[in-house]
């Protein structure tokens, strides 16, 4: 039971609408497309209207009318901001040039910020964490040596295009059967969180929506 | 297809929601638990244990809709856990998902009457990791007046003791250790994800980025058993999915692999031996 709702006249209503709308969905299973459709098209306006709140809200409100009529001339940043705004929506009307500097901007910051966080926070620190070194105890030592080994066989299974002898071959095929074993391993788990989200909906129409408590 | 078959097609998934649904309402069965060796639960109470008094907590609270539904009671209890500690909780979320969620939370939990003076809405901060590095040098305490906003306001992350990541979307705990453990001198990173992000979440743990994390329903399970929320229990899921669904909806995952296993198998089979007879 998710308990989102409390115990209300609107609350009930709300928990009427989500049980209506998950056997709607869970009708789909059966065959029932038609109601499914209209639950996809709920969805997508509930989604564009949540993010429209929030960017006016959490966003255009706080961040940039408000600084702006509060301090006008202080606020650089706000106008900078209000200006690659207007330079995306006038795109059109524009040349390209000017046009594609705010998403070069938005593409170069993000780029930048989430590589060098890959580089610094995780390639580093796992490309160390990955050399075998002696443990305190032999099985973790063991342990070490084979993750070693097998970030060493998968990575060579990418290389690709170079003239290999039988044994690299083999090498490149036992790394690409290893990430295939890793990505049926990731398939289970994704499986089981899957299965929890069904149980969950089953548990909200029984437990919230008809009472049945266990 | 045959008129057997789709007739067939379509009561499977129906006879599968009944079998979870009869599987949801029994009670509890002896001897079939979640909670397993609880390691992992273990390093959490660990490093709940070795806060300070009264901690500042930044949640980092980023669940997606798909998942959340495993890792919801376990946030709960957590919650529960850490404002019985005496911690003082800062959420903030950086995709829009988690903060629809978030908004839900909050709203839950000012309807259980926890202490409003402990919990801090930082709102939604925009631009991905963008925005966590921006967390990392000033938290946007917005028009928050009371004590623990002061306190954020004047210390910004150094104020804080540790952060808690509630993982999901794809900025999570990985886009933590990235963005904002890098920028920040030994802040404490816990993590509660969903299983699938286990596997990218492991090697975080093992390397000591991240200083705990509950990353599967045995795990999660385990940390609840032994969570200890005093009077807060009305904060906590009421009825979280019990390992008789859990595994019966396995059961089932594994018969039908098994079934296309065996499908397969026989056609080949029937191949070779109509080769065999021409």
């Amino acid at each position: 039971m998710n308990g989102f709702f409390g115990a209300g006249a609107a609350d009930v209503a709300a928990t009427w609408v989500a049980a209506f709308a998950t056997l709607v969905v869970l009708g789909g299973l059966i065959g029932e497309r038609r109601a499914f459709g209209w639950t996809q098209h709920l969805l997508a306006g509930l989604a564009t209207g949540f993010l429209a709140l929030l960017a006016i809200t959490e966003l255009i409100v706080p961040r940039l009318v408000t600084p702006l009529l509060a301090d006008p001339g202080g606020a650089r940043g706000a106008w900078l901001g209000l200006g690659l705004v207007a330079i995306t929506a006038a795109s059109p009307w524009l040349p390209r040039a000017v046009a594609a500097l705010p998403i070069s901007i938005a593409i170069g910051t993000l780029a930048a910020f989430a590589l060098g966080g890959a580089v610094i926070g995780t390639l580093l620190p796992q490309i160390i964490a990955a050399v075998a070194v002696r443990e305190a105890s032999l099985a973790a030592t063991l342990a070490g040596v084979a993750a070693t080994m097998i970030s060493g066989v998968v990575l060579f299974g990418f290389v690709h295009g170079t003239p290999r002898g039988r044994a690299a071959n083999a090498v490149a095929a036992t790394g690409r059967w290893v990430m295939l074993g890793a990505l049926g391993g990731w398939l289970g788990y994704l499986l089981l969180s899957r299965l929890i989200l069904l149980l969950d909906r089953v548990g909200f129409l029984l437990g919230d929506w008809l009472g049945t408590g266990r | 297809m045959s008129d057997r078959r789709r007739l067939a097609a379509r009561i499977a998934p129906l006879a599968l929601l009944v079998l979870l649904g009869a599987a949801w309402v029994v009670p509890a069965v002896p001897g079939l638990e979640l909670g397993g060796r609880g390691d992992d639960a273990r390093g959490w109470a660990t490093a709940l244990d070795a806060l300070p008094p009264e901690p500042i907590v930044l949640v980092g609270f980023d669940p997606d809709l798909g998942t959340y539904a495993e890792v919801r009671p376990t946030v709960r209890t957590l919650i529960a856990d850490l404002l019985n500690r005496g911690s003082r909780l800062a959420f903030v979320s950086v995709t829009p998902e988690g903060r629809a969620l978030l908004i839900a939370e909050l709203d839950r939990l000012a309807r259980a009457e926890a202490n409003p003076t402990r919990v801090l809405d930082l709102g939604y901060l925009p631009g991905a990791e963008a925005a966590l590095v921006s967390l990392a040098h000033e938290l946007p305490v917005g028009e928050g007046t009371g004590s623990l906003a002061r306190q954020l306001a004047a210390g910004g992350i150094g104020a804080v003791d540790a952060a808690v990541i509630i993982g999901g979307n794809d900025i999570g705990p990985r886009s933590w250790v990235e963005q904002v453990a890098t920028r920040t001198d030994e802040l404490p990173l816990l993590a509660v994800a969903p299983t699938i992000l286990l596997p990218e979440l492991q090697p975080y743990l093992e390397s000591g980025q991240l200083v705990a994390l509950l990353a599967t329903p045995a795990a999660g399970a385990a940390f609840r058993d032994g969570a200890d929320v005093g009077a807060l229990e009305r904060l906590l899921e009421i009825a979280p999915p019990g390992p008789l669904p859990i595994l019966v909806g396995m059961i089932v995952a594994i018969l039908v692999l098994a079934q296309a296993w065996v499908g397969q198998l026989t056609s080949a089979v029937r191949r070779m031996m109509a080769r065999d007879q021409s």
